[in-house]
Order: structure tokens, then sequence, then C-alpha cells
């Protein structure tokens, strides 16, 4: 396997495909920098150059953008509270509160090394383990997606850094946004107001309205004053020895979970980062330092949608099967090139398979060198007034929105997502618990109704599967071992806590 | 005298109209299509985009208006000016649509000039290898046992789901029918052993079944397709009569003048004959066919009636 990896890595250095590489991660890194426009939609206008392009170099173009969109989606996060892509809203969390605290130089230090390190552990599942992972991929039927939604819901009930109360409000609001649009299982529309809605609210106009437009809605209403000019001294933005040592664990979990996701079809970078920064909150030994900009609630999730998009690669080469929009536009560029995507693609074309996973190991380099010595930069960008900076951001993320679906629906809904946002943040609801439930929410109903459609209303199938029955057990386990840390905690100290919750 | 002006005006614009539109094109020109960026319709839309613009002369753009199974898209086209400058790529779903929607706001056919057919693809009815021998296996099982075999599909009121339920109507088999998001979904559900079978395009199942993970047991079309001719029809094995081939096509607003037509026309017929166009289409699993107008707006009103019937007799709901 490693010489075949080697053979790759010679199709992934040829000048040609080098070139290639580069130009895809900078424009990714770019497009996930602009709020609201997406990597899918700058593959998509870049399908027709692939025509002329054969197929390694046009997948390592098109796969550059999107694991560089990754990349670029956690600045803006980070500096302004805006995310760039919508796997990039919980970077907001820990992220903007440290560029707060003028150390927004070292939130993207973090960020970028941390990408970098999701990514090189997704290209190595890649590499080791590529075969195995499509294959418990394979197994994932409609019971087993069921449960691990069923799963991450109770995981991320312990997202919000507030009352579980309104996090649990803010995660049905979610699911309830969820439900428009045409039903899954019968095609009946629900809430279809305009005909726009047929195909469900668009996770990018809500994730924008809510995370993008509400910050800005929110600045100019408390008029504060810029921040301090930002310091750019080398030595602020890398981490201390301490820091830089807690961060080791964060970013194996995040990774981790990140690969496991990605692998997933139908899941992705965005969910996968949800999950790292709630399973992060979980096992700490400070889970009340999250939301105040704690590094690891920023590690966990940018390693894990980076490593993500790396393992997403995973049923679309091995397979052939698209996990997402994304992988389908990358297959599709395969296709033209006269390729039949496929199981049989790594055997007969191995140039491509090998090729390909090589040029991503060269790519994540190539943003980590392009990301560092670009932090100063970037943290100047604060030296921008915000009465000059959020009339462009509102025109961007309108016009990101509107690129997505040439809709001016979407467009107006984020801006009402805006206002929303604004309302809930201003009440002190959280929004992160709102967009996971808007995610899992048609997942689980998707998949557990298609369960009781094949399996016959056969509720056992939950249990009688193996894989489905381990994910019931872990379900089990978490809410009895949430339930047995509150007692014990009630019984220690019940009055801080309770004068923690009413402050 | 006049009515006979009143009637005789119009007559005289279109008199004077040609000498107008003889310098068409002279801006950029939009083909619309109503499905995500990269799928079959785009990548249709963008091989015909650049291979029509050498002949015409004007660079073309493609915009996706995706959503609501592509009505969205033909509303807009719909009501868009007849001049030549927006065009819509036009997919099996479009007579699909006019069977399952309720209140589209715009009429299928009256509502559009149609151009040309690009490409005829049919669907195959695959299975994971070793679970049925043959179609009639599979159809022998589902008749024995009712409401057991699962077929999957696309998505609720996709073409794929409705030759499922047409499969049923033909045979008298009760298959279950499950949605999945998108053929790539449907598939994977067929390889981890949830569904028996899956009805989608060749791009969906040939990377699987030139592997050895799929066997293709039959094909939708009426006749056996040219690519695999090895593959036996619905129609000779297990339901007679049965024909199910989908296409892409090019159509505009209604009204397009006739000279604009033909100038399309001609551009795209030029476009059909070139190697390269052929080669595109033919990866995307679909055969290249030109068509004149009349012939595809015929083709579009005989599945209209068609899918209006399965609709009704499966039981799909309208919406």
């Amino acid at each position: 396997m490693l010489d075949q990896f080697v053979m790759g890595l010679s199709v992934a250095l040829q000048p040609q495909v080098l070139t290639y590489a580069l130009l895809g991660v900078v424009l990714g890194q770019l497009i996930g920098v602009l709020p609201g426009v997406g990597a899918i939609t700058a593959i998509s206008l870049l399908l027709p150059v692939t025509f002329h392009l054969d197929a390694t170099a046009s997948i390592v173009l098109l796969g550059g953008i999107y694991y560089g969109s990754q990349y670029g989606g956690s600045i803006a996060s980070i500096l302004l509270n805006l995310p760039g892509t919508p796997s990039s809203v919980v970077t907001c969390l820990e992220g903007y509160p440290l560029a707060k605290q003028n150390r927004a130089g070292l939130a993207l230090f973090v960020a970028a090394t941390s990408s970098f390190v999701g990514g090189m552990i997704g290209v190595a599942i890649l590499v080791l383990a590529a075969i195995p992972m499509a294959t418990i991929a394979v197994r994932f039927g409609a019971p087993e997606y069921a449960m691990l939604v069923i799963l991450g819901l109770l995981a991320a009930s312990l997202i919000g850094t507030g009352s579980q109360l309104r996090s649990f409000a803010m995660v049905v609001v979610g699911v309830a946004l969820g439900l428009v649009g045409a039903d899954a299982t019968t095609g009946f529309f629900r809430f279809v107001a305009v005909r726009e809605l047929a195909d469900g609210i668009s996770l990018v106009s809500l994730a924008m309205g809510l995370f993008g437009v509400s910050e800005i809605i929110r600045q100019a209403a408390t008029r504060t004053a810029a921040l301090n000019t930002p310091t750019i001294q080398m030595r602020d933005i890398l981490p201390t020895r301490t820091e830089a040592a807690s961060l080791a664990g964060p970013m194996l979990r995040g990774s981790s979970l990140g690969s496991f996701f990605g692998a997933l079809p139908g899941t992705g970078a965005a969910i996968a980062s949800f999950m790292a920064y709630a399973l992060e909150r979980r096992v700490s030994r400070r889970p009340q330092a999250f939301g105040t900009g704690h590094l690891p609630g920023l590690a966990a999730p940018e390693s894990a949608n980076n490593a993500a998009a790396q393992t997403s690669f995973i049923p679309t080469l091995t397979l052939g099967v698209p996990g997402d929009a994304v992988m389908a536009l990358i297959l599709g560029a395969l296709i033209l090139n006269g390729i039949v995507p496929g199981p049989r693609l790594m055997v007969d074309q191995p140039q491509i398979f090998w090729g390909v996973i090589a040029s991503f190991l060269v790519g994540n380099i190539i943003l980590l060198l392009i990301n560092i010595p670009l932090i100063r930069l970037w943290v100047l960008l604060l030296r921008i007034p915000y009465q000059r900076l959020y009339p462009i951001i509102i025109v961007m993320i309108c016009v990101g929105v509107y690129s997505h679906r040439t809709s001016i629906t979407d467009v107006i809904l984020t801006l009402a997502f805006g206002i929303l946002g604004y309302l809930l943040k201003r009440y002190r609801f959280e929004l992160a618990p709102l967009l996971l439930g808007f995610v899992l929410g048609p997942l689980l109903e998707d998949n557990f109704r298609r369960a009781m459609l094949i399996y016959r209303g056969d509720f056992t199938v939950f249990i009688t599967r193996p894989i489905s029955a381990i994910l019931v057990a872990a379900s089990v386990a978490l809410v009895s071992f949430a339930i047995l840390s509150a007692l014990r905690a009630r019984r220690k100290r019940p009055k801080p806590d309770r004068a923690e919750r009413t402050t | 005298m006049i009515r006979s002006l009143l009637t005789a005006l119009p007559l005289t614009l279109a008199l004077a109209l040609p000498s107008l539109a003889q310098t068409y094109p002279e801006r950029t020109i939009r083909i619309v299509h109503g499905f995500g960026a990269g799928g079959n319709a785009d990548a249709v839309s963008r091989i015909m985009a650049e291979a029509m613009t050498a002949d015409l002369g004007q660079s073309i753009i493609v915009e996706a208006r995706p959503g609501a199974g592509g009505t969205l898209a033909s509303g807009y086209v719909a009501a868009e000016a007849p001049d030549g400058y927006t065009l819509q790529l036009m997919v099996g779903g479009h007579p699909v649509a006019a069977a399952l929607y309720n209140q589209l706001p715009y009429d299928s056919v009256e509502d559009f000039t149609f151009l040309s057919t690009i490409g005829q693809f049919p669907f195959f009815v695959a299975t994971r290898a070793g679970r049925f021998a043959s179609i009639e296996d599979a159809i022998a099982e589902a008749r024995a046992n009712p409401g057991t075999i699962v077929i999957g599909h696309s998505g609720v009121g996709s073409t794929q789901h409705l030759t499922g339920e047409l499969l049923d109507l033909q045979t008298g088999a009760d298959f279950i029918h499950a949605p999945y998001q998108g053929g790539a979904a449907a598939s994977t559900a067929l390889m981890g052993g949830e569904v028996d079978l899956i009805i989608d395009a060749g791009t969906v199942i040939r990377g699987q079944a030139d592997a050895g993970v799929f066997t293709v047991l039959a094909v939708t079309s009426g006749e056996r397709w040219p690519d695999a001719m090895d593959v036996p029809t619905l129609s000779e094995t297990v339901a007679p009569g049965f024909d199910v081939v989908s296409w892409t096509a090019l159509g505009a607003p209604a009204g397009l003048p006739d000279d604009v037509v033909a100038t399309l026309s001609g551009a795209i017929s030029n476009a059909l004959a070139q190697p390269a166009v052929q080669e595109s289409i033919t990866a995307l699993g679909a055969t290249p066919a030109g068509s004149d107008g009349a012939e595809l707006r015929a083709l579009i009103e005989r599945q209209i009636a068609v899918w209006t019937e399965v609709i009704a007799a499966a039981g799909v709901e309208r919406r």
C-alpha cells in the first residue's frame, strides 16, 4: 500500500498536478473566507474548465477547493464572528471570544494547525483504511443512521453554555425549521408558503442569517468601538507550551470523530464539527470554560471538519458513491473524463486514485505554509472600522446566498434569520443548538421513517442489528452518565451550582 | 375595416420582425435548468453551452435554479421573454412534474417552445450480485411474498420512483418503494443489503456493475439499448409493452420567432454532430439524439399522459 502511495506522490509532484493543487487550495481558501459563498458554487463554476483537464488534474483542482475552503472558513468566524461555511459555525463559539481578548492571532494559528492535523489524519486514514471504512459506511442503513442521530442529539444537548432548557428549546426550533419543505417519505408539502421552499430552507441561508447577519445587527445596535489595535507580533501568535500540550487530545479526538463522520455518506463536515465540540465539552475537566475562548473547544471542531473533508472522499473514490453534493460534482468531473467511478477505480486507475490522495497530502502542507504567514495580514482586517466593513460583508453574504440556488427568497430569508438571530442572542438563547437541530432533525425523520417502511414497522430492528444496538447502548450510557453526574453534583455543592445558573 | 386593420397589424409586425431578428444573437444567451450543480442536467447544459458558443458567436452561460423537482426553473423560463436569450435544459422530469404537481404556475406544453432533444437514456433494474439471478426471479419472489421486496429509488415523485410504481402496475407484483436522497444513496443501500433492487440510470449503476457488485437484470426501454445489448428489456421478460426512456432536451418560452428557432436548431444539431459532444453525452450514460420541436412536444405530451395514469393508479400523493 505504501509503495502505491509513493507512486501516487510521484504523480502529485508532477509540475502540472502540483500547479492545480496549489490553484485549488488557494481558491478554496479564498472562497472559505467569503461568507456565504460555498465550495459547491466555486466547483460548479469551474466544472467546464475540467473538460480540458485530465481526470487527475480535475479532481486535484476541485478537491483542493473543497478542503481549502474548510481552512478559510474559520478566518471570518474568529475575526468577525461570521462563519464562512456552515461547518465553521462552531469555530465562532471559542474563536471570536479569543479575538475579543486581543488573541486573534493565536486563535488563527490554532485553527490553522488544528486544520492541518485534522487534514493529515484524514489523509492517513484515506491511505491506510479506505476500504475498511467504506465497508463500515455501507453497513450503515436507515436504523443505524436514525440511532446515530439520536446519539448525536443527546450529545449535543450538552453543547450550550447556558441553561439546558433554553438549549433544548433551540434544538426544537431547529427541528421545526427543518420540517419545512416536501416530506421525503410521501412528497407532501409541509409549510411551503412559497414554491421556493419546496426543498426546504437552505442551510446556508439559515447559518449565514443566524450567525452572520445577526452579528452585524448586534454590532450596529451596541455601537462598540473597534477592537484595540491588534497585535501582530509572532510571539503573540504562538501558543505557550502548556497551551500547546493541552491541544493534542482535542485535535486527536476531533480528527477521529471527523474522519468517522466524513466517511459516512449523508453526514459531513458540519455535523462532525458540532459533534467534536460537544464531545470536547463532555470530556473536559473545565466545561465551564467553554464559550469564553477555550482553545481545546477551537482545536477539536477545526480538526474535525478538515478530517471529514478528507475522509468524505472514501465512499466517492472507493465505491463511486458520492456522500454529498460536492462529492457528486467531483464525481461528475470524473465521468465527463470518460472514467466510470466505482469499486474498480482503485484497481484500473491506480495513478488517479493514489495521485489524488497524495495531492491531498501536498495540498494540506501548502495550506499550512500559506496560512501561517497570512495570519498577520488577516488580523489587520480588524483595523478596518466596522462601519466600512459591515456594509461590504452584508452585500457579500447576500451575493453568496443568492449564488447557491439563484433564489431571491433565500436572500430575504437570510435577512429575516438575521433579525431572528439577533433577538435570540439578545435574550440569551444559543444559536448553535438551533442549527444542529435543523441539520439533524430531518436526517432523523428521514431515516427513522425509511427504517419503519423497509422493516414494516418492526421496532426491534434498532436493537437486533449490531451497529444500531451499539449506538443505542451508547445513548443509554450517555443519558445514565449525565443523570448520575448531575445527582452527584447536586449532592456535593447544591448552592454554587444554582447561583451560577441564575447569574 | 377596423377589424381587418387590427388583424393585419400583427401580420405586418410579424413581417417586420425577421429583419430585426436576423441579428440574433447579439448578446449573451442563458441556459437555465432546475437541478443541482454538477448533476446530469447541469453537465449536459454546460456541454451544450460550450459547443453552441462557437456556432452562435455569443457566449452562453448556464444558470441553475434548482428546486421543487425542476418546476421553479420551468416557471421562471415560461415567464421570460421569447427572444432566444433564455433557453431551458429540460429533462424527463418535465412531464413527470406536469402529472405530479397540483398547481404549477405554467402549462407544461403550451408555455414552451420545444427545440430539440439532446440525448435519450433508459433506466436499468439492478440487484446486488447473487440476490436474484434474473428479472423473472425477482418478479416471481415479489408476487409470492407481497410487500417484502424493497426497491430503493432516488426520491418520491422522481422518474425512477414512478418507473418502479409502473413495474408494480404492469406485473401485479407488490414492491416496497423506499425513498432515498438521490440515486447514490439508494445504490449504497443496495450494496449494504437494505434494499433488494434499484432502478436508475446507467451512470449510477455502471461502476458497480463493472466491478461485479451489482447484477443488471433488465432495461426499461421498449427495445434493447445499443450500449447494453446483452441486457433484456422488461418488455420482453415480465412486462410486455413496458417502455420508459428519459431524456434531456432544449426548450424556450412559448412564442419564439421562427427564425430564432431555426438558428438555435441549427446550432444544436451542429453541436450534436461534434464527436467531442457525442463522447461527453455518451459518458453521461445517454445516446446523443437530436429531434425537431414537434417530435419533442409529442414525446412530452405522451409522457404526461403515462405518468398521470401511473400517479393515479399507484396512489402517489399529488402536491
